[in-house]
């Protein structure tokens, strides 16, 4: 029986512990950047999918001549042509991306661990709550870096534009936070239960439908020009609590997956 | 029913219930109550104004929300039997049970969904000529169903090691207890553009006599059902132990 021994470690507290956990993962991404690489190799490849599948989904420009409408095909004017979807879906499609990328990616930080043998240690020299909370931070800090990079290559891509900077980047923060907390809990219990990715996919992506539903609930919002502060406070807050009741979820069952 | 009693109740409360339900009378109650549904979904029940051309569509209502709110329940259920699993310390075949109990919750509870589904999308196809609209209730509904499928493959995973399946299966369960309230609180706040009929339960003047006869008797008898078809599956649990028991 391998449980935490709260005496052992009471010298060290709480907060190291998450800290320590945290700057070990980061040295050891920094040291073969597979984390960083797998994720962000699978965001962009997705990326360029989308670019080609979307390619068909053009807009033809138009001329209006004597009350009629005429398709105008002169190749200078291809260039200026913008994809026919809105920004909401666009940044709808990017979380998709997101979405997925953090699937394939972020399981890694527990499956490490067991494939390294390296989970009995773990198990016995930390508190559960400083394990997860350490997992978290660092899914945090991959998701977050991807995102800083991807966001500004998908917004030249696509040309979506970003409404009020702020409340953009407000709902990009909160997004991130569920997501990474979806994420980790998921990437908990797959790992334990020794699954494939299929069952991390499985297991957190239905999660997933719901926060997407809400962040594209918020990206409505980002787009309206000279919305009510009311209703940014709720369309982003409701975001922004599905990452706090997972992370408060999570917090409170973490030691149940944990432990054995 | 048998389910909430069998928790709270002491160990002979417990077996009083068990014997009460044993009998065969109950089954029969709940035979003839679901004859009185299906004959008075359309002979008692007439065409409501609103639904189609007839006014037919609007019987489904018997069929279709008994499902819906029996499945929110079973969740309710199997995520009261995982809270119980994980905090309180239980002997082995207890917490073994408690563990089946909550399984078998989220089984009936994916078959109830997917009937309100197959309910709710003939009724979409009739009612708005499209058997799928993106309604924001459509789309709550089936990710319910997902969130139900997903328990049972991370169950079906883990089939070889009970214990550590009971509770991860639990910690699942809750920790997908959190979509699951935002489905049925949130979204139809947040996106209230929604089609879907308003619920004929918290609307005093929107049910005729006739309705509501037919609507209570379904709702009795759909929950009969449901711990019928509960009693089937734990007891079908406890002989699968017994075998396993005397062969190991």
């Amino acid at each position: 029986m391998t449980t935490f021994d709260q005496t052992a470690v009471t010298r060290v507290s709480w907060w190291q512990q998450a800290f320590a956990l945290l700057r070990k993962d980061l040295k050891a991404e920094l040291r073969t950047k597979v984390a960083i690489s797998s994720v962000g190799i699978f965001t962009f490849a997705s990326l360029l999918l989308l670019g080609l599948a979307t390619a068909a989904l053009k807009e033809v420009p138009t001329i209006k001549l004597l009350g009629l409408t005429y398709p105008i095909s002169f190749d200078t004017l291809v260039g200026k042509q913008q994809p026919a979807w809105d920004s909401p879906s666009k940044m709808g499609m990017l979380w998709v991306l997101f979405c997925f990328a953090a699937f394939a990616g972020l399981a890694h930080s527990f499956v490490h661990e067991e494939e390294t043998n390296t989970v009995a240690a773990l198990r016995l020299s930390m508190a559960p709550g400083a394990v997860y909370t350490g997992k978290l931070l660092f899914n945090l800090i991959v998701l977050f870096a991807i995102m800083a990079v991807v966001t500004p290559v998908y917004i030249a891509m696509t040309g979506m534009t970003i409404g009020s900077p702020l409340v953009f980047l407000t709902v990009m923060l909160s997004g991130g936070i569920g997501l990474a907390a979806t994420a980790t809990i998921i990437a908990a219990l797959a790992a334990k239960a020794q699954g494939t990715g299929a069952l991390y996919g499985a297991l957190g992506l239905p999660l997933l439908l719901v926060f997407l539903m809400l962040l594209m609930n918020a990206a409505a919002t980002v787009y309206v020009v000279n919305a009510p502060t009311l209703r940014i406070v709720k369309d982003v807050g409701g975001l922004f609590s599905f990452g706090v009741l997972i992370i408060s979820m999570s917090g409170m069952l973490f030691h149940f997956v944990w432990e054995e | 029913m048998a389910t909430t009693e069998r928790r709270s109740g002491t160990a002979a409360a417990q077996t009083a219930t068990e014997t009460a339900l044993q009998g065969a009378w109950w089954k029969w109650g709940t035979g003839l109550v679901m004859c009185f549904v299906i004959y008075g979904a359309f002979f008692i029940a007439g065409g409501a104004v609103g639904f189609g051309k007839t006014g037919d569509i609007a019987r489904i209502v018997f069929f279709h929300v008994p499902g819906a709110i029996l499945q929110s329940v079973s969740y309710a259920v199997a995520a009261c039997y995982a809270l119980v699993y994980l905090f309180k310390t239980h002997p082995p075949r207890k917490a073994a049970e408690i563990d089946a109990r909550s399984a078998i919750a989220m089984e009936l509870g994916f078959v109830f969904c997917a009937l309100a589904t197959i309910t709710g999308s003939i009724f979409a196809g009739m009612q708005w000529d499209s058997y799928w609209n993106w309604d924001p209730r459509e789309i709550s509904i089936v990710i319910m169903l997902l969130l139900y499928a997903s328990y049972l493959v991370l169950r079906a995973a883990m089939a070889g090691r009970p214990e550590q399946r009971a509770k991860l299966s639990a910690v699942y369960a809750l920790v997908a207890l959190v979509p699951a309230q935002y489905l049925t609180w949130a979204i139809t706040r947040i996106v209230p553009s929604t089609m879907h009929p308003k619920n004929p339960l918290f609307e005093k003047e929107s049910l005729s006599l006739s309705y509501k006869i037919v609507l209570y008797a379904s709702f009795l008898a759909f929950t009969l059902l449901y711990c019928w078809m509960s009693q089937l599956r734990f007891r079908a649990f406890k002989v699968r132990t017994l075998i396993e028991g005397k062969r190991g």
